[in-house]
């Protein structure tokens, strides 16, 4: 038997293993979702359908309303000349939120999966369906087909554009996950966690070059993406050379990006996460005995939070992402105040919307504890506001540093903002995390702490109220310091009000057996 | 004789439609070990929690030495050590940490050489200041029984404490047994272990479907005769 003819066998066997494994994978994608669907009980089935069907009532509604707007030449162009950056931009947003989540969201958690023969390629594919399920991909996504309506205008080709930008949507989302897979690959190896850091380090100082030297928007608008957009929006008027060329090219980064992608996930697999090993065998040297209870319940509390390797994470990203991204749009002072809610909210979705699973198992016994229960409430609440205030200061303070000096009104709107949306933000989380709490495993880069569904409806809520709250004193800051520290001071009694009750609430002590049982089960 | 420092009576405890303990009573005397024994499912474990004031009687009445858990919750869990059936331990914490808050709790002084005397009884001395995540199963249950004795409480609560245990482990746990009843206090073990039950109690309660069955003395069922008298008790 000659060499050759051993080497093409072992191929077409290589391959056609591949291809059953791939096959596999896809077929076990179905059983998973239908056990996730299973998890949904009594009430929570006719939200979740209630919540994907309201998803794709939106998506249609932006796809096809905008077309029909006033028109407005200018403002067309603005958007067109925009919709390259735009279309850029998904994919920036994407692959930080896929390296930031160690390779995107688990279609099942964990613990859970350890009893499942769930092969990477399952987990990869899975991973790719999930991170649609997120407010980030959905806004980002609903403004992209709104504004190629918006430029496009009613017409019957609109359906073609519409599904560019769609396949465009997908394959981006494909790309981040290659790559959320390859920096995990990277940092799981030798020396990994110096080398991704240099590697986000060096990303930082060619943005930070790039927006000094005014290179950053030109670029964005010159990206590969905008061969997309006018390749989209040709088609409103008919079927184009471009458009046929685009789609094919883009079909094609499709199938590598989602092949890639199941290859790098296998070797993520086989290698061990070696931060959370180290974290989770690190040692702390003792500290004096906190001076009282309060201190001692705040000092087990940040525990829970600082030596969490994907809570750590995700605060890092959220202080200093949205400043950089504030430095690279020239945001002014005024328009600050958007960047505070968008902070507070990302941290609140890390953990603090079911924030007493942050004792996890230990929940049983911190509850038998001879201490008053709303003490162990305002120690939660104490932390979470700390931790969100120091996370939306470094976003503010970097994004401060291209602003220039502000007026007292426009700092005074900032800092009022600040602490309303901080507060409003810790006020929800603690309501949900009382109301319905779930039992999570959040020593995962890619666990959320809560199912997808879930934190989509979590997500879209705190970005309505934050995003409303930040455009109303971002209108303040125009006015003298007096107005928005006067107008902060009903919003966070509000709040606080609600607090207090939530608190009487967790005092039961039903209502908390139920919430600490959950937590630790 | 003395008060009992447990006493539970027609205790009921409901989740929803599912009846968890229907109607247990039992008291524990002050120097006695009972042991809660049954299969999966029996109710020791929810039973132990109500103890605990980790979970509200639906009914019934729970007092410890002399306090109405349903009233006087806050008297209980000072007069408690619990360790839970699960984990028990705040995962990114240490043992020591753990320590330091429930001596700050429950406002306990010089605790801290009986607290290294207990880690190192427990082989756990060189993990003191080790992030408990990374436990095995056993460590984290032999870390349980330190917290839940550490502050020698009146009433010492062990919900499956042999549960994946090494043998110097399961030696160290029934010293503290040993040395609680030495001093005078009520233990309640939970276990499915039903030698180690017999041999560190001296009272044994079968529970099932969340009612006592029986209540007998623990000797009647050690050996091959108490084997079968307690296999026949959970049919």
């Amino acid at each position: 038997m000659s060499t050759a003819l051993f080497s093409t066998d072992a191929l077409y066997e290589a391959v056609g293993r591949r291809w059953t494994e791939a096959r596999a994978a896809v077929s076990d994608l179905a059983p998973l979702l239908r056990f996730r669907g299973a998890g949904l009980r009594g009430r929570s089935r006719p939200f979740a359908v209630l919540g994907l069907a309201l998803m794709l009532a939106v998506t249609v509604l932006a796809a096809w309303m905008p077309a029909y707007f006033p028109e407005g030449d200018q403002r067309r162009t603005d958007v067109l000349s925009l919709l390259p950056a735009g279309l850029f931009g998904v994919l920036i947003i994407a692959i930080i939120s896929a390296a930031a989540s160690g390779g995107g969201r688990e279609l099942m958690p964990r613990d859970q999966a350890v009893a499942f023969p769930i092969s990477p390629t399952t987990d990869h594919l899975g991973a790719l369906l999930m991170a649609p399920l997120n407010i980030a991909w959905l806004l980002q996504s609903w403004a992209m087909l709104g504004a190629v309506a918006y430029v496009g205008g009613a017409s019957a080709g609109l359906i073609m554009s519409q599904a560019l930008i769609v396949l465009w949507l997908i394959t981006a989302t494909a790309i981040a996950q290659v790559v959320g897979w390859g920096v995990e690959w990277l940092r799981r190896g030798p020396g990994g966690l110096w080398l991704t850091r240099g590697l986000m380090s060096l990303t930082a100082l060619v943005g930070a070059y790039l927006i000094a030297a005014d290179k950053f928007v030109p670029l964005l608008e010159n990206s590969p993406t905008f061969n997309v957009a006018v390749a989209s929006l040709q088609a409103v008027s008919g079927p184009s050379v471009l458009y046929g060329e685009v789609a094919l090219v883009l079909v094609l980064v499709l199938f590598l990006a989602v092949t890639g992608g199941a290859l790098v996930a296998r070797g993520v697999s086989r290698r061990p996460a070696r931060d959370v090993v180290r974290l989770e065998t690190s040692t702390h040297q003792s500290r004096p005995i906190p001076a009282g209870d309060i201190s001692a319940l705040m000092r087990t509390d940040r525990v829970g939070i600082w030596r969490s390797v994907p809570l750590r994470r995700g605060l890092g990203v959220l202080a200093i992402m949205p400043g950089l991204v504030a430095i690279a749009g020239s945001l002014e002072w005024d328009m600050l105040t958007i960047l505070p809610g968008l902070v507070a909210s990302g941290g609140a979705l890390l953990f603090g919307v079911n924030s007493w699973c942050l004792d996890g198992r230990g929940a049983l016994w911190r509850d038998s504890l001879p201490v008053d229960p709303r003490l162990v409430f305002a120690s939660r609440v104490l932390v979470l506001v700390e931790v969100l205030l120091v996370a939306t200061a470094g976003t503010v303070v970097l994004a401060s540093l291209r602003a220039g000096l502000p007026t007292g009104g426009e700092l005074a709107a900032v800092a009022s903002c600040a602490v309303v949306v901080v507060l409003q933000v810790v006020s929800a989380s603690m309501r949900w995390s009382v109301r319905r709490p779930f039992a999570v495993d959040l020593r995962s880069s890619r666990a959320t702490p809560a199912p997808p569904l879930v934190m989509v409806g979590y997500s879209s809520r705190l970005a309505l109220s934050t995003t409303t709250v930040g455009i109303f004193f971002s209108v303040l800051a125009h006015f003298s310091w007096e107005w928005s520290v006067l107008c902060a001071v009903p919003f966070a009694m509000f709040s606080a009000y609600r607090l207090v009750r939530t608190g009487s609430v967790w005092a039961d002590p039903v209502v908390r057996s139920h919430v600490v049982a959950t937590v630790a089960s | 004789m003395s008060p009992p420092l447990v006493e539970v009576q027609a205790l009921h405890v409901r989740f929803g439609q599912v009846d968890a303990v229907r109607g247990i009573s039992f008291t524990v005397e002050p120097g006695a070990a009972t042991a809660l024994l049954g299969r999966n499912g029996a109710g020791k474990s929810t039973t132990m929690r109500v103890l605990a004031g980790v979970i509200p009687p639906t009914d019934g009445l729970v007092a410890v030495a002399g306090h109405n858990l349903r009233t006087d919750t806050l008297a209980v869990k000072r007069l408690t050590g619990y360790c839970p059936d699960v984990g028990g331990l705040v995962p990114r914490a240490t043992p020591w940490e753990h320590l330091q808050l429930a001596a700050r709790l429950r406002r306990l002084t010089d605790w801290e050489d009986r607290a290294r005397e207990l880690l190192e009884r427990f082989d756990l001395g060189a993990a003191s200041h080790r992030v408990t995540a990374g436990f095995s199963h056993g460590m984290g249950r032999r870390m349980s029984v330190i917290l839940a004795a550490f502050h020698q409480p009146r009433v010492l609560l062990l919900d499956e404490p042999f549960d994946g245990v090494d043998p110097l482990g399961v030696e160290a746990t029934m010293d503290v047994v040993a040395d609680a009843r030495a001093r005078g206090a009520a233990v309640l073990v939970s276990t499915h272990l039903r030698e180690l039950a017999v041999e560190v109690c001296q009272d044994a309660i079968v529970l099932r479907g969340g009612a006592a069955v029986a209540a007998l003395p623990a000797q009647d069922m050690t050996g091959e005769r108490g084997a079968g008298v307690y296999r026949s008790l959970l049919d």
